[in-house]
């Protein structure tokens, strides 16, 4: 699984890199690395069953007080 | 950026009607009819004319400065730092949607269609799809939905009238039953799947557009289209499957087109319904993709959002496996947490974005 992720990550680099590298694009060349690095990473944690922070329950906590409140309003 | 990419109207119709249809068709029915029980396509309808509202507020704010797409628009006007900060919401937003959707379908997958493989393989398949689209760019992603667009129409139309023999009008009665409150309910849960993630259009809209006039009406024209196949098939599933059952199953626009029995001859064409959300959540997903990845390439000043496709595609598919971490989750948070999310994002940061906007417009040509 792990060998599979970082193929086609290196894959992804094969493709991507080279015309950046030649048009001597630093900061998408540094963008586009620590992109990858960040899929790459969270990949192999999902495929290891790493628990990774959910932005949803982020999203829930500040949003709950209102949906309460709309379901207050609208019952 | 966008600079070069042209899409002409008719394409940002067929679009937009995509856009609409999405993930809508599949959830909505099953929404609407556990707030307005029969009266649910009543409630579509509802939410159908207020997503028209909201088209228009998106129209005016693509209006006011029709060459900057949405992260421009948002530094133009808040200023450097605090219009990333506010970009960074709408990428966000798209980031969750994009994973979301690609969640809905393979959960889909797996719970109805092909029970033994593992989702992730869906999610895959899928992934891959999606971003090898946003990847070959937005012309071509809308040159797809033009040649998808007859197919969808056969598929639709087709499975309609094979329904026809089934409907049961005792089971929309009594019509006018349901109160005013639980109807508003259901068409906030319309609004919010249908029309308020269109917010992001405005990453191409109209700056994308090969020629500005008659753009607004494509956009209505669009979300027109999209509506009336989601009235539809909410009637229809209303009709058949009656409310309560609606409410109780998950895809209920699936066990819709179980239904279909002519002459104990054409049976078990479930599969084509399917086939039109490959479709329609194929061009949604692919938009809040490339709202993910064109959102960070503006954000961060590069010019061709293309190199970031991939690796953006990598972090949405992993996280399309975290975000929802089972479907009682996704079901407590589509019913509750997210109308409130969506309506401030969709809703209230544009209308203040308009008012700001138009105020900052009005200082500088004085």
């Amino acid at each position: 699984m792990i060998v599979g992720i970082v193929a086609t990550a290196s894959f992804f680099t094969m493709i991507e890199a080279p015309p950046l590298f030649k048009a001597k694009k630093k900061k998408e060349l540094w963008l586009f690395s620590i992109l990858l690095l960040i899929g790459t990473g969270l990949c192999i944690s999902v495929s290891l069953d790493i628990v990774i922070p959910n932005p949803l329950d982020l999203v829930y906590v500040v949003f709950k007080p209102m949906s309460r409140l709309l379901d207050n309003l609208l019952k | 950026m966008t600079n070069n990419v042209k899409i002409s109207i008719r394409q940002f119709t067929i679009l937009m009607m995509f856009y609409t249809i999405g993930t809508t068709i599949l959830v909505i029915p099953s929404t609407l009819a556990a707030d307005a029980k029969q009266n649910a396509w009543i409630a579509a309808i509802v939410g159908w004319l207020l997503g028209l509202l909201i088209v228009y507020l998106y129209f005016s704010i693509g209006k006011l400065y029709p060459q900057m797409t949405l992260i421009g628009f948002l530094e133009h006007t808040l200023g450097k730092w605090f219009g990333k900060l506010v970009s960074l919401i709408f990428i966000t937003f798209s980031f969750l949607g994009a994973s979301t959707v690609l969640f809905y379908l393979a959960n889909f997958m797996t719970t109805q269609v092909m029970p033994e493989t593992p989702i992730g393989a869906f999610i895959i398949l899928f992934a891959a799809l999606v971003f090898m689209g946003v990847r070959l760019g937005l012309e071509v992603l809308s040159r797809s939905a033009e040649i998808l667009f007859p197919w969808f129409l056969i598929l639709f139309v087709v499975s309609s009238i094979l329904l026809i023999p089934e409907i049961e009008i005792q089971k929309m009665k009594p019509i006018m039953e349901i109160g005013i409150k639980p109807t508003i309910k259901a068409a906030l849960a319309y609004i919010g799947t249908a029309s308020l993630p269109l917010v992001l259009i405005l990453l191409i809209f109209p700056s994308a557009l090969n020629q500005k006039k008659g753009a607004g009406k494509a956009f209505m024209i669009g979300t027109l289209l999209g509506g009336i196949c989601i009235i539809l098939i909410t009637f229809l599933s209303i009709s058949i499957l009656g409310a309560d059952f609606s409410s109780r199953n998950m895809y209920p626009s699936y066990a819709l087109a179980k239904q279909i029995n002519i002459g104990n001859f054409i049976q078990r064409v479930e599969i084509l319904m399917a086939g039109m959300w490959f479709m329609t959540i194929f061009f949604k997903a692919s938009f809040y993709a490339y709202g993910v990845v064109a959102g960070i390439t503006q954000l961060f000043g590069c010019k061709d959002y293309r190199p970031f496709v991939f690796p953006c595609g990598m972090i949405i598919a992993a996280y399309s496996l975290v975000v929802y971490p089972n479907v009682a989750y996704m079901m407590d948070f589509d019913s509750t947490v997210y109308i409130p999310y969506v309506i401030t994002i969709g809703l209230l940061l544009p209308l203040l974005l308009l008012v700001i906007g138009s105020i900052r417009k009005k200082m500088s040509s004085r």
